[in-house]
């Protein structure tokens, strides 16, 4: 089995496949990714609701989901050869009061600094967009570049393309340390393996912050357990995205016509970890209800499936991003604090680029390793 | 390690199969060439399978196909189909209709002679 | 958030039979099951058991849930039905949905008990309306007065296949194949007899190569397949049918079980996705049991005592009952399961090939191969002897755990001894008083009183008769060999029925004395 190449990418989830596959494309096929779990794609990879959208986010992380916006996910579906889903039908944030209109308020005129079309409406506008939704909504934020796809097909497509490239993928591999050789990053250790990069990627979600703890390095992560359902496929109602002022309920309607739905109960950074991300029985009631408030139509639909995962919440919100500057050869992608989907392709091609060329078409400045400071 | 866990392994190529085009995978109408082709494509575990085609996804959640896929990707990898993991169970037991699951009996509500 | 000492999830034999015991020891017990009736599979098997007397041998499945039920409910068990287990979550969290809503609740003590579903086989045409499991076809005709289907092929020769192709006889449906991809009969062979010589054409080592129809099944095409389970061309056969019966095994319902972080293994010899877990039932979460085949797949007699043995560790677990008295307890419920699992059927004899009897009687071929035993087996086996005037006729030719003919004999003319096992014998100086009770006590229809010589060149033949209408005397008609084709003619002597034979009526037939060890079964003239 091979254990040495010239990257080594420590993680399977989209991060590390997408990274896997732009590396591979460029010509560099030298690649080991290793996966913790048994499956690719397990974390939250798998496990997020099928965001693409570039609304709602913090400026410093937006240009990068821009460029991944405008040129990769248009020709995904067709460059991995598999049905990513993908849908550019546009965001809506719904707010039900005056709070929430300041709110969506504030992030739509950020997003408008930086040249991203979202514009405020009114609850009728709301309703022409999306019949569906009840007439609590009195206040949106409308973003039509935003949509989603299918998370699942994308990152295990990711993972077929970088694989059929001839990049190494072994899974069942949970790396416990890196190891410095020479002031250069070079082992990446395993309980079974030792394997040697001369550049080394982690990407390994909440995991990360272990990883990177053994050359010294720490990125500020806390988790927090997000939990999804899915319903039985539904005549077609709807193509928009949709979030909320406050965070707690967004969702799509699928291609296969079941409706995925993330939501929170409050609770979600104090749910007790058993050590697999199982949900919490309160959840997905609290979750049925709070969408019942916006598609009271939902409320015969059958939910056949609930789920959770482990976020990676950052210090501040976005991820950590790009190169290690202490040492040599080291690269870091997480913290992507639960809309790390949307990104992935565009963090992955710019990883990749990174990597080979030592320069990115997007800057990564803003997204540091070590950009955390004390507040005063 | 385990049997699917070195992706590298090499499988042999892709052949068709003259049932192909057979349904195993009721819920979600997916056939047995295209579990085969999923694997060849790398998916060699069944949570793998399940979140690429979406076969057991269904109503019945797997009741009926999961040995079923089982069978096929093991044969297809050359493996023992007990090598393969267990496909993972998830609330609901039984599809249930959002607004019952959103409708949670108060204290004392609970059922009593 | 109530609290329970026990939740027991499914009111099947296995789930019942532990809160019973649960309940017996002062604890508060209460039982969840989806459907709208107790007693899981119990109400769909209308026939009689096989076992000892321990086992409830010799009485009616549906029976035996009646007495699972009055016993549970004189204990104040409560069963509530309609009520499904959604999840089980961590800390032993139940959430259950009943009409309208979904209630938590907490317990000390799970016991899962929720059972099987049908596995299902694929072929060209397996998803058309008309392809059912066997399990499905017993729910619409035992539960619902539904009959299946007009004309009906079986695949499965197991015990499921086998005795769900008598019922779906008895149900009024033509049985027009019974096929299985093995060489051999999978269930016991009395159940195979059963079902052979009322005509049923057995199918070994072959398998369905089609469903035919458009809309729905029309037909079924199957054909011959070699020791390697490829079909041999030009076997193939094919069958007007409208229903497809599958009877191809059962895989366990563990997924609560899994839900909840148990251990888990795939272990093929129990049926597929079980819990690791203890003999007695304890998983790898503590106060987390499991009973029945939702712990690997067996039947419902070791369902019932896994049960008791569930019921008790639980009770144990929960400061009930001392260390000690489970431990008696268990040890005799170890030696009561132990007595369902001897003999050729056996979990240790699975996928074995037996050649000879315990008793180094070489064991029928015809039996495994056509579903009967032939006229010139028969003879060597020690329930089949001759002497003058009426006496017993034992085909029984497997050691299978089932004893009641021995009891039912008040004159002692059968012995089994005290192996459950055994062939039962038919002893030489018994005087056979022609009462009937062995012919009605045989689960599994196995015994004749015969009277080779009536003195006018007659013999009377009295078989076990489970199909209605009932024919009456003086009728004429024909008397079918065991391999269920026609032998001669026939005249009903009498049809007997009484409360002591539970629906088994006996049926005595005249036939040419020639045929006396021949004709096995009668058919009205068509």
């Amino acid at each position: 089995m091979k254990t040495n190449a010239q990257v080594v990418i420590i993680g399977g989830g989209i991060i590390g496949c997408s990274t896997a596959y732009y590396l591979a494309k460029s010509g560099v096929k030298d690649v080991i990714v290793l996966e913790g779990s048994d499956h690719i794609g397990n974390g939250g990879s798998s496990r997020n609701g099928g965001g693409v959208r570039q609304s709602g986010r913090d400026v410093r992380e937006l240009p990068l989901v821009m460029y991944g916006i405008k040129n990769l996910w248009p020709t995904l579906s067709e460059e991995l050869e598999v049905d990513c889903e993908y849908h550019q039908d546009g965001n809506l944030r719904l707010g039900k009061n005056d709070e929430h209109a300041k709110i969506l308020t504030k992030l739509a005129d950020n997003a408008r600094a930086v040249g991203l079309d979202v514009r405020m409406i009114d609850g009728d506008e709301v309703r022409q967009i999306n019949p569906y939704l009840s007439h609590e909504v009195t206040v949106a934020s409308w973003c039509p570049t935003d949509g989603h796809a299918n998370p699942l097909t994308t990152t295990l497509g990711f993972y077929k393309m970088a694989r059929r490239l001839g990049v190494t993928f072994i899974s069942g591999e949970p790396v416990k340390e890196l190891r410095v050789i020479k002031g250069k990053i070079r082992q990446v250790i395993t309980p079974n393996n030792v394997y040697e990069g001369e550049s080394v990627l982690v990407a390994a979600g909440l995991d990360s912050r272990e990883i990177l703890s053994t050359v010294g390095i720490d990125v500020p992560m806390v988790k927090s357990l997000l939990e999804a359902l899915v319903t039985e496929a539904q005549p077609h109602m709807f193509d928009q995205m949709l979030g909320t002022a406050e965070a707690d309920f967004y969702g799509h309607q699928t291609k296969h016509g079941s409706f995925v739905f993330g939501g929170s109960s409050g609770m979600e950074r104090f749910n007790k970890d058993n050590g697999t991300p199982v949900t919490n029985s309160k959840t997905a009631p609290c979750i049925c209800r709070g969408i019942m408030k916006y598609f009271p139509d939902l409320a015969n639909a059958k939910i056949v499936r609930t789920w959770a995962g482990w976020m990676d919440a950052s210090y501040d919100g976005v991820p950590a991003l790009g190169k290690v500057d202490e040492i040599d050869g080291l690269y870091v992608a997480c913290a992507f604090h639960g809309h790390g989907f949307g990104i992935a392709p565009a963090a992955g091609h710019q990883l990749a680029k990174l990597i080979t060329t030592g320069t990115t078409d997007i800057s990564l400045d803003e997204l540091r390793y070590d950009r955390f400071k004390a507040k005063i | 390690m385990n049997a699917v866990n070195d992706r590298t392994r090499d499988i042999g190529p892709f052949v068709e199969g003259p049932d192909d085009d057979m349904l195993i995978c009721r819920c979600e109408e997916i056939t047995k060439g295209e579990i085969r082709r999923a694997v060849h494509d790398g998916m060699w575990t069944m949570t793998e399978i399940r979140r690429y085609l979406r076969t057991g996804m269904g109503l019945c959640q797997g009741q009926t196909c999961a040995k079923l896929v089982k069978g096929i990707v093991a044969r297809e990898l050359g493996i023992s189909p007990a090598e393969l993991e267990p496909a993972t169970s998830r609330v609901p037991m039984r599809p249930i209709e959002m607004h019952i699951f959103a409708n949670e009996a108060k204290e004392g509500e609970e059922y009593e002679d | 958030m109530k609290r329970y000492d026990l939740i027991i999830v499914g009111a099947g034999p296995s789930g019942l039979s532990a809160a019973i015991e649960a309940a017996k020891r002062g604890i508060e017990v209460i039982v969840f099951d989806e459907n709208e009736k107790p007693g899981g599979q119990l109400f769909k098997q209308i026939h009689k058991f096989f076992g000892s007397k321990e086992h409830r041998a010799k009485v009616r499945g549906f029976v035996i849930g009646e007495q699972l039920l009055e016993e549970a409910d004189k204990l104040g068990v409560k069963v509530e039905l309609n009520s499904t287990v959604i999840g089980l979550y961590q800390d032993k969290e139940v959430v259950v949905k009943k009409d309208d809503k979904v209630t938590h609740y907490k317990a000390d003590a799970i016991i899962i008990a929720t059972g099987a579903a049908e596995n299902m086989v694929t072929f060209p045409g397996w998803t058309l309306p008309g392809v059912i499991g066997a399990g499905a076809a017993q729910t619409m005709m035992n539960l619902h007065g539904v009959k299946p289907g007009k004309k009906i092929l079986m695949l499965g020769s197991g015990n499921v296949g086998l005795v769900v192709s008598f019922q779906l006889m008895q149900c009024g449906c033509d049985v027009v194949a019974l096929v299985d991809a093995a060489p051999r009969v999978g269930g016991y062979g009395v159940h195979a007899a059963k079902v052979a010589r009322t005509g049923v054409p057995f199918y070994l080592s072959h398998t369905i190569v089609k469903a035919e129809g458009e809309e729905c099944v029309t037909g079924v095409t199957i054909a011959e397949v070699d020791s390697s389970f490829k079909f041999i061309e030009g076997t193939e056969k094919h069958f007007d049918v409208d229903t497809i019966c599958l009877a191809v095994g059962l895989s366990p319902m563990s997924q609560l079980l899994k839900m909840a972080g148990c251990k888990m293994e795939d272990n093929p010899k129990r049926g597929g996705q079980v819990p690791i877990c203890d003999e007695h039932g304890s998983t790898s979460i503590p106060g987390i049991f499991v009973a029945g085949d939702v712990s690997g797949i067996e039947e419902a007699s070791s369902a019932m005592i896994e049960g008791r043995m569930a019921g008790i560790t639980a009770a144990e677990f929960l400061g009930y009952i001392q260390k000690d008295e489970m431990g008696t307890e268990l040890e005799n419920l170890d030696k009561a399961l132990d007595g369902l699992r001897q003999g050729m059927f056996a979990p240790s004899n699975r996928g074995k090939l037996i050649e000879k009897t315990d008793e180094g009687i070489e064991v029928s071929e015809s039996l495994l191969k056509k579903g009967y035993v032939s006229d010139d087996e028969i003879e060597r086996f020690p329930g089949v002897t001759h002497k003058k005037g009426i006496h017993p006729v034992i085909e029984c030719t497997q050691n299978i755990p089932c004893n009641p003919c021995q009891d039912a004999c008040v004159k002692k003319c059968i012995s089994i001894g005290s192996n459950i096992t055994s062939l039962p014998i038919v002893v030489e100086d018994g005087d056979c008083i022609n009462c009937g009770m062995c012919v009605a006590s045989c689960s599994g229809q196995a015994i004749f009183l015969v009277d080779e010589d009536c003195g006018d060149g007659t013999a009377t033949v009295t078989l076990p008769y489970e199909f209605l209408p009932l024919p009456s005397e003086g009728d004429k008609g024909i008397a079918l060999g065991r391999d269920g084709k026609k032998v001669c003619e026939a005249t009903v002597v009498s049809v007997k029925s009484a409360k002591a034979f539970d629906k088994t009526h006996l049926l005595t037939m005249r036939v040419p004395k020639e045929y006396a060890m021949k004709a096995r079964f009668y058919k009205e003239a068509e």
